[in-house]
């Protein structure tokens, strides 16, 4: 469950426009999602090896070339496809949750 | 003065001081093994590596040689094998069975019988049984070896030489396989957990007895090992 909110949530940020890991990985950490920036190399690795991001080698100012993270036309369908599903559970939690918050 | 090391990370040169190079060599060595067996293994560890390189590099503004402050503050924005396990972005499932591949970071030992010492009226061998059969209280086989005793006395003398040949689960990884439970980092880090519970508890329960104690009995009580003075239990 857990896993899935990641990739989605990785996969939004990268659609938004590409993404070094370590942006990514600030962006995740202000909202508290992850802390350990180890757990999102697999999961990059991953996404990318079941065609759903590509990325690129950029030279990098401060160190070694960095790979950016772009999402392909497969991950945008998948991406669509799981905020569709997030949305339906969303709205079934709210609902099925909404009598009890609202004493 | 500290000796230092060249070494190569992630395609870039580092001077490094002999502390920092075996804390930073335990870092990879426990990430190699937690990654072994993932899919896309080596570049996931590629990767991770020149993450490393370049916080060195953001870090070392003047300063020429890594210590194990920067080693340090790499590891803390890397994180260790036990925070991905605790955000659980690998599918546990899928994670395990890649792991029965002989992988030297999580491997299932299969079950042994070992004597179990957290939980012992004599030599803990019943426990161990009932931990081998995945049996929640050792009581009923406990209960079963009183009846075995009483109907045919064979019970005491096989308990003995159960008691001799069968070896007392001493380490974490013991304890798991006595339960036949896979060995991974975050399981043994479950069992040390247990172990300071119940250490914890042990000592509790030790302040409370001494509590209870007259002065003289103190001495004596003191004296005495605390095999099993500590526990009262079932007898078996």
């Amino acid at each position: 469950m857990r896993k899935g909110v990641l990739e989605m949530c990785i996969l939004s940020i990268i659609a938004e426009e590409e993404a070094y890991p370590s942006d990514i990985i600030q962006r995740l950490k202000k909202d508290e999602l992850i802390v350990a920036e180890g757990t999102m190399y697999p999961l990059l690795t991953r996404l990318k090896n079941a065609g759903l991001l590509n990325y690129n080698w950029r030279e990098s100012t401060s160190g070694p070339p960095r790979k950016y993270y772009q999402i392909t036309s497969e991950g945008q369908a998948f991406l669509s496809g799981l905020i569709k599903t997030w949305n339906q559970l969303v709205h079934a939690v709210t609902e099925s949750t909404k009598n009890y918050q609202a004493r | 003065m500290n000796k230092v090391f060249n070494i190569n990370l992630g395609g870039y040169p580092f001077t490094i001081d002999e502390d920092a190079y075996q804390h930073l060599s335990d870092y990879l060595t426990t990430i190699h093994n937690h990654f072994r067996s993932s899919e896309g293994y080596e570049e996931i560890t590629a990767d991770i590596e020149a993450r490393l390189a370049e916080i060195f590099q953001e870090q070392l503004t003047g300063r020429p040689i890594v210590t194990t402050k920067e080693v340090d503050a790499a590891i803390a924005i890397m994180g260790t094998p036990e925070d991905f396990g605790a955000e659980s972005i690998e599918d546990e499932a899928t994670y395990r069975d890649d792991h029965h591949s002989g992988s030297d970071a999580s491997y299932k030992t299969g079950k042994r019988l070992f004597r179990n010492p957290d939980d012992e009226v004599v030599g803990g061998v019943c426990s161990g049984i009932a931990a081998y059969f995945g049996i929640e209280d050792p009581l009923w086989i406990r209960l079963a070896w009183i009846l075995l005793t009483l109907s045919g006395g064979f019970g005491i003398p096989v308990y003995i030489i159960l008691w001799i040949i069968v070896p007392k689960a001493e380490s974490a990884s013991d304890r798991l396989s006595m339960r036949g439970e896979t060995i991974n980092v975050s399981n043994i880090g479950k069992i040390i957990e247990e172990e300071m519970d119940n250490f914890s508890e042990r000592m509790s329960s030790f302040g409370d007895e001494l509590s209870g104690l007259k002065k003289k009995d103190l001495e004596k009580e003191m004296n005495m090992t605390p095999e099993v003075p500590l526990r009262k239990g079932y007898h078996c």
